[in-house]
């Protein structure tokens, strides 16, 4: 037999990392080259030797206004994706999101809150959003703790009331508000990237990389979980305790992004789909592909919503929408036939 | 010798509502062992205690002489594999990517399996008579075969106890067979040791050198199968007229049951055990 | 209770076309007033007939007296039920922001409703003789819009000595960055004060990105917004990181007050030079 043969899944892991890396690198690139005032491959090149004011006032943009955001957005990218691909794996549910578990609701009142209050989007409203869905967490394991076995049931039917709920005072407290704050709100609940300056990187890395690192460690014991719990438990895998570490590590990873940038829907539900129609069910592939590819496509998405406006510009999370509506639709007739 | 499985003074309840009450017995190793019953008697529940599926409330259970409180649950998997009743009709890894499923207890954080791991697994499919589908996926196989593949996997767990919960349940006649007598090349061969959970007591008699017999939580009888399966101890067990005589296919006796006489309904008094 | 149009109650009305050429039957002498905007309450008061209010809508703020009286909803959800209960005998609108819906509700109900257009300095001027000869303030009005017309002559001969005309970029809104095209009265303000407005155009209320703003170069930035303070110091510290900026090497980012600015009524005036002073601090003496 192949002496190699134990680096067959290593060398799949490797290729499919680099082409997306690739990937993620042209976005990246292409984002910082393109805005909402325009600029060109050379933009970046120009920028790097600026030889006059013009010049100098497109490096204060390139490197200043859109390499963090293009970070900020790989980075969005990378969490909500595997975010969404360890929710559907441990709740054995196709349509299972990031946002299921109701810490959208918690932390969308979390920052409707801070911005009513006045608050400045940071530190303020992302810390008064953060502790939202930290709270709604809580709850949402306290109401589904007790029940052994049917974990995963509890906790979506906890989920889905929690959001409901969250839903219902998120439009109370809308109806409230009538000045300039409701489209800081309204903003905010659409999911928009523009807030992005290089401190948020840092601390969006400093929570997400770990978190990256700890489902990726899991990953194998996703695909045993595909098994089933009897299995899954016969052959050695702790199931309470990793469904516990790998619910409280995403759901944190979520919160800390949702909480910066608001509710961007629908790239963790349709990326992780995309990409194990693409390159099959085994999480050790698909948690480093969800990672770059996630964070490549909310590049690219970040970039038309700078883009495509004549005026000002979108907030990310409606083009999120507008693409990943109609690609989930197409995804799922083709993975019916 | 020390059995390979030791239960003592087990005690199970869900809801308030006792499901297994003080049950004691003993497992030797390198036997076929089958627990029957009728439903509810507490048969899936016992095989949950066994597995370490489930905790049991009260009593003791010994693996080999250790309690299973002090087995680690990888070390656990290394001596005990289990197949469950029902088997998936769907999943998304190949044949033989499931089958290598069954070395995680051996393997690292990642799965990375290495040439023994492959070679196991290969063994294994050969053994049960299935590795010209390692290619194939779940749905494209049938019932049997679905449950062969189930059966390779525990095998590269390499347990010396494997746990099956009523394997012919939903299983054609010949693949019935089939399976049983895949467990009892597995015990000759490789002296592992058959804890089964079964309803056909044909069967139970046939490859069976031991049976319990369960009812209403309680052990009604433990021997041979000549000593539990008797007319008056399973009319009362199962509440229905049944003849025993040996069975034209060895020494070991064959089960017939008997209807009612044919146009009369049963009266309750006449329910023997009732 | 009934209410039954002005005219069979034999109280003296006239009839009279207010500033959107509707036909309205306004009496004499009202003495129930209720206001329909903020900038109303603050011109109603400036003329002295402050004790005719019997309702204001939600934000009418100033003057201070103006808290005191009953609130009827804000003004583009106004609660037609509380106006009603108030018993008014001419209520005064204006045509941006109150809905047409509750304006024709209340004329269905027999209340007469007069509106006005305020939109710019000239506009407003007119709204406050128009409002000045509805509650027989005439002399009052006539002095308001003297002194404030004196006013504007005032800060436009101060401005004519500018030698330069400053690029400026007025922020109203924080997130996302909102600015004010040719339509508005904050844009006439700047003209007047001597400024050139980055954001004239066709759209009222134009969105920029951060990087369209860089890509401006205003010399000066106002920000004005309903926000609260600390998110004017918030906004003004970001802006400050972009020290290529012309507004932020020469310490130009501004904070001015939206109260003055926002409202059509008097203190437009009080705005126009505060914006004067903002932009052409060099052409004011402190205190002028």
């Amino acid at each position: 037999m192949n002496a190699n043969l134990t680096s067959a899944l290593i060398k799949r892991i490797f290729t499919v990392s680099f082409i997306l890396l690739l990937l993620l690198f042209f976005a990246m690139v292409l984002g910082l080259s393109e805005g909402s005032t325009g600029g060109g491959f050379s933009a970046i090149w120009r920028s790097l030797n600026p030889s006059n004011a013009d010049d100098a006032m497109l490096a204060s943009i390139i490197w200043k206004i859109r390499l963090p955001r293009v970070l900020v957005a790989a980075l969005v990218g990378a969490a909500l994706s595997s975010g969404g691909l360890v929710f559907q794996a441990l709740l054995k549910n196709p349509l299972a999101e990031p946002y299921i578990l109701g810490i959208s609701g918690g932390a969308a009142i979390g920052a409707i809150i801070g911005i009513l209050l006045g608050l400045s989007r940071f530190p303020g409203v992302n810390l008064t959003a953060f502790s939202g869905s930290i709270t709604t967490l809580l709850l949402i394991l306290l109401m589904a703790s007790g029940k052994s076995i049917l974990i995963k049931d509890a906790l979506l039917l906890s989920g889905v009331m929690v959001n409901a709920f969250c839903s219902a005072v998120i439009m109370f407290l809308i109806s409230l508000t009538q000045d300039a704050r409701l489209h800081n709100i309204m903003f905010w609940l659409m999911g928009d990237l523009s807030s992005s300056d290089l401190h948020q990187v840092g601390i969006l890395s400093i929570l997400l990389l770990p978190c990256f690192v700890v489902i990726f460690r899991y990953s194998n014991i996703m695909n045993i979980l595909l098994l089933g719990d009897e299995l899954a438990l016969t052959m050695g895998i702790h199931i309470k305790r990793v469904t516990l570490i790998l619910l409280t590590t995403t759901t944190f990873m979520i919160s800390a992004t949702v909480s910066h940038c608001g509710l961007i829907g629908f790239v963790g539900l349709v990326i992780p789909h995309l990409l194990r129609m693409i390159l099959g069910p085994d999480h050790r592939i698909l948690v480093p592909a969800c990672l770059l590819g996630g964070g490549a496509y909310m590049v690219f998405c970040d970039l038309l919503a700078r883009v495509l406006p004549a005026q000002g510009e979108m907030p990310a999370g409606v083009i999120t929408a507008l693409i990943g509506a109609p690609l989930f639709i197409i995804l799922l007739k083709k993975t019916a036939s | 010798m020390t059995p390979a499985i030791d239960v003592k003074n087990i005690y199970f309840s869900y809801k308030k509502e006792i499901v297994l009450a003080d049950i004691s017995f003993s497992i030797e190793k390198g036997r076929f062992f089958v627990i029957i019953g009728p439903n509810g008697s507490g048969k899936t529940t016992l095989m949950k205690m066994l597995s370490g599926v489930e905790k049991f409330k009260k009593g003791k259970l010994k693996l080999f002489g250790r309690s299973i409180r002090r087995h680690a649950r990888k070390e656990l998997a290394r001596q005990m594999a289990f197949v469950p009743q029902t088997i998936p009709t769907d999943f998304p890894f190949t044949v033989t990517e499931l089958v290598l499923m069954g070395r995680t207890p051996y393997l690292g954080v990642l799965g990375v399996h290495g040439e023994k791991d492959r070679d196991i697994a290969e063994k294994a499919m050969q053994f049960t008579g299935i590795a010209h589908h390692s290619q194939k996926k779940l749905n494209q196989l049938s019932g049997g075969e679905r449950q062969r593949v189930f059966i390779a996997r525990a095998i590269c767990q390499e347990p010396d106890i494997i746990l099956l919960d009523e394997p012919t349940a939903s299983l054609d006649l010949a693949h019935q067979i089939n399976v049983m007598s895949l467990m009892e090349k597995l015990k000759k061969e490789k002296g592992l040791t058959i804890v089964m959970v079964s309803h056909d007591l044909n069967l139970a008699s046939m490859y069976g050198d031991d049976l319990l017999l369960l009812k209403n939580g309680t052990i009604v009888k433990m021997g041979s199968p000549r000593d539990v399966l008797t007319e008056s101890i399973l009319k009362k067990t199962y509440g229905c007229e049944l003849i025993i005589d040996q069975s034209p296919m060895g020494d070991f006796p064959r089960v017939t049951l008997v209807p009612g006489k044919r146009g009369t309904i049963l009266k309750v008094k006449d329910i023997p055990g009732i | 209770m009934m209410l039954l149009p002005v005219n069979t109650l034999n109280v003296q009305a006239k009839t009279v076309t207010d500033q959107l050429e509707r036909t309205v039957i306004v009496p004499d002498h009202p003495k129930r007033i209720v206001s329909l905007a903020p900038s109303i309450t603050e011109i109603v008061f400036a003329i002295g007939r402050g004790s005719l209010l019997k309702g204001v809508t939600q934000f009418s703020n100033y003057p201070k007296a103006a808290r005191q009286i009953a609130s009827v909803g804000s003004y583009i959800h106004l609660d037609v039920e509380k106006i009603v209960v108030l018993n008014p005998d001419l209520c005064i609108a204006v045509k941006d922001g109150n809905p047409k819906s509750a304006v024709d509700k209340l004329d269905g109900l027999g209340i007469p409703v007069y509106a006005v257009d305020p939109n710019n300095l000239e506009s407003v001027m007119t709204a406050l003789i128009e409002i000045g000869n509805l509650l027989n303030a005439e002399i009052e009005a006539k002095k308001i819009v003297a002194d404030m017309q004196a006013r504007i002559n005032r800060v436009k001969e101060n401005i004519s000595k500018a030698t330069h005309i400053p690029k400026v970029f007025l922020q109203i809104g924080i997130s996302p960055i909102v600015s004010v095209g040719t339509q508005t009265f904050l844009h006439e303000l700047i003209v007047l004060a001597g400024g050139k407005n980055l954001s004239e155009g066709p759209i009222p209320y134009p969105r920029y990105s951060k990087e369209q703003v860089l890509s401006l170069s205003p010399e000066i930035i106002i920000i004005t917004s309903m926000e609260r303070e600390k998110t004017f110091d918030q906004a003004k510290k970001e802006w400050s990181t972009w020290s290529d900026l012309p507004a932020v090497k020469n310490d130009r980012i501004l904070i001015a007050d939206s109260d003055i600015l926002d409202r059509a009524t008097p203190r437009l005036v009080d705005g126009l030079e505060l914006i004067a002073r903002l932009i052409h601090p060099e052409l004011f003496t402190p205190y002028e």
